[in-house]
């Protein structure tokens, strides 16, 4: 039992359509890494550079705001994290 | 006081409990900016006119085009090229003649909203852009007046409601800006959002319900799905840091 990646729906084109991917990791900076290692498109979708997330990405871990120092956030077995992006329009 | 004719015009609201006479009397004495009046701003405008505030005040400095048409319901073929306020204004006072609608041109920024602001209750977000929210949020704090966000991008949209020193401000939510852009949106979507905005707006003026502080509701029209997630005061919040905690 891992820890459950819920893919938004504008990367699942990054994903091959899954909505849910299954990763491991001890944080949630390494369940990305592992993320990333799946399908290795997600990561131009995260990520300005390394260890930084772009602006619109979001990061919610068991639907709380993992924000500021999301990747620091620790995770366990049967954790929940969601990759939201930021909206701006109105 | 209510007139009868507001009495006949409030009937079936008046008939919830947690509004009544009293509540109907609040909401008159109640004044609201709209802070935009585009695709959020105009199901914000049109219930929150239907349910009688006594006051709304709407700030938008554009003017009306077509292709604002698919979704800015407030505006019609007629008023392409009119100013968004002077349409609106026009549309909320055959609407409603007993509320006041002030209509104001200009472009919110930092050195004028704590003006455009001032005597306003709340201030809800209608924006079309990241920065300019900001300036909402920053000015809410300083007033000491609740915020009540929403933004839309395609079939999706969120809501969040600010209470100044009581709860997490759009700030500690984002980690930083994004330049104004041209966005996908769908009429409906901003509908729904809209309309959760004017609801958060009424149950803050009339202190009933639960609103939606320190937490923001994320919809999914394509997949129809409302998911709220929780939100902290992040006490290195540039903007509500330093205010000091009211609950």
């Amino acid at each position: 039992m891992g820890v459950k990646v819920h893919i938004h729906t504008t990367h699942r084109q990054f994903t091959n359509g899954a909505e849910v991917v299954e990763v491991e990791g001890q944080t949630v900076g390494e369940c990305l890494e592992h993320l990333i290692h799946q399908y290795p498109a997600m990561e131009k979708a995260l990520f300005a550079k390394k260890g930084k997330l772009l602006n619109h990405v979001e990061v919610y871990l068991n639907h709380a705001s993992a924000y500021p120092d999301e990747l620091l956030k620790p995770v366990k077995d049967g954790d929940e994290i969601h990759l939201v992006l930021m909206l701006a329009g109105g | 006081m209510l007139t009868r004719g507001e009495r006949e015009r409030y009937d079936r609201q008046i008939m919830i409990g947690e509004i009544g006479t009293e509540g109907q009397e609040k909401l008159k004495r109640s004044c609201l900016a709209i802070a935009g009046a585009g695709g959020l701003g105009s199901p914000i405008a049109f219930y929150l006119t239907a349910a009688g505030i006594g006051k709304l005040r709407i700030i938008d400095h554009d003017e009306v085009t077509l292709s604002n048409l698919n979704r800015q319901i407030l505006h019609w073929e007629e008023d392409i090229g009119r100013k968004k306020v002077d349409s609106a204004k026009w549309k909320l006072e055959k609407l409603n003649s007993t509320i006041q609608i002030e209509a104001i041109a200009e472009t919110i920024n930092e050195t004028n909203a704590s003006a455009l602001f001032e005597g306003c209750d709340a201030i809800l977000d209608a924006m079309d852009n990241l920065p300019t929210r900001y300036v909402l949020n920053r000015c809410s704090i300083e007033k000491g007046i609740p915020f009540i966000h929403g933004a839309v991008y395609g079939f999706e949209g969120r809501v969040m409601t600010v209470l100044p020193g009581k709860s997490a401000c759009l700030r500690c939510l984002y980690r930083g800006t994004l330049p104004p852009e041209k966005f996908p949106v769908i009429g409906v979507v901003p509908a729904v959002i809209g309309c959760i905005q004017a609801t958060e707006a009424i149950k803050y003026l009339l202190g009933i319900g639960t609103l939606l502080t320190n937490r923001f509701l994320l919809y999914d029209g394509l997949e129809l799905t409302f998911n709220e997630f929780a939100v902290e005061r992040n006490p290195d919040c540039d903007h509500c840091g330093s205010i000091p905690s009211k609950e």
